[in-house]
């Protein structure tokens, strides 16, 4: 009897113990049912993929307006909405409001402001977006840009917890959507431009009290690297870090403004218990400041999600002279590379190749150019994970104050935040991507707390003798290889998502939703009222299903579009290239939602 | 008709009068040569302007992008307006306070006179260079 109850009572406080693995189960549960759109990215792999597909290739021409909403905010509309169950929960730019709408009754069912000093409005790099919100356990989580991080009750809209994630004093502000993995809310922190450290903070979904956090720079402790046991890729293999592989990278001090901040998608693998994200660029923009490989700002990293300790670590452009933050998704797929299935991750950098590798260990496996116009390095050698820089185009090498010209892909990246799409139907991604160039002059800046940070002047401009700034590819990520291009007038800038019905959607800068069958043969659009920069998503209710996106122009490469344009007299400006956009488009701040007619 | 089309050209005239009588109090402010060669005093305004990041919010050629025109502003703001909004901000309109900027503080009058000759068309392209005497 008495064995009897001890094992009766083993298991029980087991489960109480793992409450934790509650709210793993139930973001779990919720993304496992198509009809939901519960995380940003879909699921927890950041795959973008639907298994809905009621609106299939067959029929996606039939596609209508359902119904529209304003978030009455005239702003880079990034991310997406969710989905849960009856209610859609949708977010805006600063202000940064938040909306939950009964989809049976098209009512709000609550809404909420928060205040905010305006003081961060000039502290946001690229605009003032936001990238969505979290879900998990009847809580709906806000990242503010005040760096404020807020849980509400997803019924009533009522703040249960908030908590300060950063100093916008110092410009670390948010962009970023807070991602729920088990019991924790992660996010991250910007301010790359204004020399902020960056890191990941957990906090526990319950009370927001803070868990654990790891920086991207500076002493081994802090960024909860075990020299011993977190592992990178060198030479051609899987080894430990060793003692200070940051420090030593860096002259003198000059991590504690380094940058190497985390404001993009996050990644989870229940298996392995790893989450994955990348680190921004090294601060200032001026290479010369700052000697030394610069570690490790510009990486792919994989940290345990209960302690925050790195697993391994990988980075992609030591000592950044182009600002080709590594922030960009990182793609869960278990797919064949080189023959041999694989645990891969995914990754397209803003420096112009697609990385695929081990996301066990972080072996290297695949690099290669996604833009064929990417010239700043020839390849990336396999041994050592370097990219082989060419001369001509180092900003380092040439030099503050002489300005580089031609070099492609421009500092936005041959993409940028705007994630990718994955298919395990067909195995591919769906790569929304830039397709611009530029001119890049560092110059000499000094640091002062809550300024700007950033020391080089740019221009950029579509690739010479080509008149188009983007392509919507399919990438074959076992190989490294384009599998199809499709040219844009403008960047894609908009998330892309993949579904069962053998569609894929994604918008673009003029403003269009299309959608393309797995040839990338267009087969449907419709102008939104303003250029879409958010990510397309999908679900249903009442058996039908929906398709929907953000449009609201802005964000960086829609950052031209808010005011007098008209005189840009001597050359290229800072988005130049992107000037003739107002003959499409306007600001705007709205949600359009499409169905198939009956 | 013909009475009215002759005031215009009056107005028009005395205009042209004014916009002269500007142009030459805006050259006290810099000297410039081939519409981009400046004396050491604009130079530094312009290495304010670029140390500042104004690019970011003003475009690389003061054209405006999230922040207004400066090509225009300046045709409008006067000297006050133009040092209180740098120093204090627009926080709400999302102009920096560049109050705790030494570079920027140290050279306000610099930076005017660089953005006045470009507002003023003097200074043809943005990327300027210093006057060798």
């Amino acid at each position: 009897m008495r064995v009897t109850l001890r094992y009766l009572v083993l298991p029980l406080a087991l489960t109480a113990a793992a409450g934790v693995a509650q709210a793993n189960s139930d973001v779990e549960r919720l993304t496992a049912n198509p009809k939901n759109w519960a995380m940003q990215a879909g699921d927890m792999y950041n795959q973008r993929y639907s298994k809905l597909s009621q609106i299939n290739a067959g029929n996606v021409n039939k596609l209508q307006v359902a119904w529209t909403f304003s978030t009455g905010v005239l702003r880079g509309h990034e991310g997406s909405p969710l989905v849960i169950g009856d209610t859609m929960y949708l977010h805006s730019p600063f202000p940064n409001r938040v909306f939950a709408i009964d989809l049976n009754t098209n009512k709000i069912k609550w809404k909420y402001t928060p205040k905010q000093d305006p003081a961060v409005i000039p502290q946001m790099c690229c605009d003032t977006v936001n990238r969505g919100l979290a879900y998990a356990e009847g809580k709906v989580f806000l990242q503010q840009a005040d760096s404020t991080l807020v849980a509400f009750d997803a019924n009533s809209g009522k703040v249960l917890w908030s908590v300060k994630n950063g100093d916008p004093s110092v410009g670390a502000v948010n962009t970023n959507a807070p991602h729920v993995f088990k019991d924790k809310v992660i996010t991250g922190i910007s301010g790359g431009e204004w020399g902020v450290r960056g890191y990941v903070a957990a906090y526990n979904i319950n009370t927001g009290d803070l868990v654990w956090k790891g920086y991207s720079t500076g002493p081994d402790d802090e960024m909860l690297i075990d020299p011993g046991t977190t592992t990178t890729w060198m030479d051609g293999r899987v080894q430990p870090v060793g003692e200070d592989s940051s420090l030593k990278t860096w002259k003198e001090d000059l991590w504690k403004i380094g940058g190497g901040t985390t404001w993009g998608w996050y990644s989870y693998d229940k298996a392995l218990n790893l989450m994955y994200y990348g680190t921004g660029n090294p601060s200032t923009w001026n290479p010369a400041q700052r000697p030394g490989d610069n570690k490790w700002s510009m990486s792919v990293w994989a940290r345990d999600v209960d302690t925050g300790k790195v697993k391994w670590v990988y980075q992609m452009t030591p000592y950044d002279e182009w600002d080709f933050d590594g922030i960009n998704e990182m793609i869960l797929a278990d797919i064949p590379v080189k023959g041999k299935m694989t645990k891969a991750l995914v990754h397209f950098d803003r420096n112009g190749f697609g990385y695929t590798l081990d996301r066990t260990n972080g072996a290297l496996l695949v690099a290669e150019k996604y833009d064929p116009k990417v010239n700043w390095a020839t390849h990336v050698d396999m041994k050592s994970g370097r990219p082989q820089v060419v001369s001509k185009y180092s900003t380092a090498q040439n030099g503050p104050d002489v300005n580089t010209k031609g070099v492609c892909p421009a500092a936005l990246g041959s993409k940028d935040e705007q994630p990718a799409a994955y298919s395990p139907k067909t195995r591919l991604f769906y790569v929304p991507t830039n397709h611009v160039c530029m001119d890049y002059e560092p110059f000499a800046v000094e640091y002062t707390a809550g300024q700007p940070y950033v020391g080089a002047t740019l221009s950029m401009y579509p690739p010479p003798g080509e008149k188009h700034m983007g392509n919507f590819i399919a990438w074959d990520a076992g190989t490294g290889k384009i599998v199809w291009s499709k040219p844009e007038k403008f960047s894609v800038w908009s998330g892309a998502l993949a579904t069962a019905g053998d569609v894929i959607f994604y918008g673009t800068l003029e403003g269009y939703l299309k959608a393309v069958d797995n040839k990338g043969n267009e087969l449907w659009k419709f102008k939104t009222p303003s250029g879409i920069i958010g990510n397309v998503f999908t679900y249903e209710h009442k058996g039908k299903q929906y398709v929907g996106v953000f449009s609201g122009i802005g964000g960086w490469a829609g950052i031209g579009m808010a005011a007098g344009l008209e005189k840009d007299t001597d050359g290229l400006g800072a988005v130049g290239g992107y000037k003739e956009l107002n003959q499409y488009t306007e600001l705007g701040g709205s949600l359009t939602v499409f169905a198939l007619g009956n | 008709m013909s009475g009215r089309r002759i005031l215009v050209a009056v107005f028009a005239v005395i205009a042209t009068l004014q916009a002269g009588a500007d142009e030459s109090a805006g050259s006290n402010l810099y000297t410039v040569v081939d519409g981009y060669k400046v004396d050491p005093a604009t130079m530094k305004g312009f290495r304010a302007w670029r140390a500042a990041a104004c690019d970011r919010c003003h475009g690389a050629n003061q054209e405006g992008l999230v922040g207004p025109s400066l090509i225009n502003s300046l045709k409008v703001l006067s000297k006050e307006e133009f040092v209180k909004t740098v120093t204090e901000g627009r926080l709400d309109k999302g102009m920096v306070s560049f109050k705790t900027s030494k570079i920027v503080m140290d050279n306000l009058d610099n930076l005017y006179a660089y953005l006045k000759g470009r507002s003023d068309g003097a200074i043809t392209r943005a990327k300027v260079e210093e006057l060798k005497p």
